[in-house]
């Protein structure tokens, strides 16, 4: 191990040596025995810590009435942010593919419904349909004898 | 209630939730609004903003995701760091209150170490903002080393870089100078 290691550890996981990494303990502890530049080194951490821990705060004594009584804008389109948040969801890629699908078919679906519960003045019994009738009725009612004398 | 339970009713608009939530988070919120930006009137305009933002954006959290307190620090955190480019103080010298160093140490005087306090809060009010910020998190907020990365959108082998050239600065300057460092001239950010 180099000095430089060493700081390292002393600057990612602080100075208690049981909350350095448990496979490089005994090789920093060997370390800190034999060199006596890292003892210097976690000597002036410890001084550092020591200091920082001093360096507190404020009290902010309005701020949470503040907070809890500032105004707050009304949710007037709860309902258009959760269909398009159900729409477009962030978490799943599966739900990100399938829902907007599903709305994709709405519309077909919907047709499929209405048609089959209205025909929209389309039906069997139409004008061309009488139109036939009516034609056969006048071909029964002619005359076809008028030419044979 | 847990976190989840409380976002969700105020994701339907109840006030009640909201406010149980301020009382829950604005401490750690506003303990980090103030070490990032240094004095009172800032500090309450942003913690303010942060709650009013949590109120607007409650759908946008995602329990999966990160915590609700990791969520609220992030927002805590673009919010200073925009203030601070916005009033061009970032990897400057800041405009800190008048005596913040007394207010800061608490223990005024009672350790006879007040200089020595004052020199800190110097060399750490001198520190680039990712390093400040990354010492912070790490260091007063308690947060892992994965959690702040999250909160500063940065890796964490940058975070870690971050925080060991801030230790070392701190190591350097409160143990090899006794004066209070000089004023920095304006540095370049580091690209994050």
């Amino acid at each position: 191990m180099t000095l430089d290691e060493f700081t390292k550890i002393i600057d990612l996981y602080g100075t208690e040596p049981d909350c350095w990494p448990s496979e490089l303990h005994t090789q920093c502890k060997t370390f800190l025995t034999t060199h006596s530049e890292a003892d210097a080194l976690l000597k002036r951490q410890r001084q550092v810590d020591e200091l920082m821990k001093q360096l507190t705060v404020p009290n902010f004594p309005g701020l949470e009435l503040r907070a809890l009584n500032q105004a707050l804008p009304e949710r007037d389109n709860k309902f258009f942010d959760r269909l398009l948040a159900w729409l477009m969801p962030e978490d799943n890629i599966g739900k990100q593919i399938w829902r907007p699908a599903c709305a994709a078919c709405m519309p077909l679906f919907i047709g499929i419904v209405l048609g089959n519960f209205f025909n929209f003045g389309i039906g069997i019994e139409d004008d061309g349909f009488q139109y036939w009738n009516d034609e056969l009725i006048m071909l029964s009612l002619s005359d076809y004898t008028e030419g044979t004398f | 209630m847990t976190d989840e339970e409380l976002m969700l009713a105020v994701c339907v608009g109840d006030r009640s939730a909201y406010q149980t939530l301020v009382r829950q988070h604005l401490k750690p919120i506003s303990h980090y609004a103030y070490r990032m930006l240094g004095n009172q009137k800032d500090t309450e305009d942003i913690t303010q903003e942060v709650f009013l933002k949590l109120w607007i954006n409650a759908s946008s959290w995602k329990k999966e995701k990160a915590k609700l307190t990791t969520w609220l620090h992030r927002i805590t955190h673009n919010l200073c760091i925009d203030y601070l480019r916005k009033q061009g103080r970032v990897q400057t010298q800041r405009t800190f209150d008048e005596g913040s160093v007394g207010a800061i140490a608490g223990k005024k005087n009672d350790s006879g170490n007040e200089d020595q306090l004052s020199l800190l809060h110097e060399v750490i009010n001198n520190l680039p903002e990712s390093q400040r910020s990354a010492l912070t998190l790490c260091y007063y907020q308690g947060f892992s080393n994965k959690e702040a990365a999250v909160i500063m959108n940065i890796s964490v082998k940058a975070l870690e870089s971050a925080i060991s050239r801030a230790k070392r600065t701190l190591r350097n300057q409160l143990t090899t100078n006794n004066e209070v460092p000089a004023r920095k001239p304006e540095q370049k950010q580091e690209p994050k």
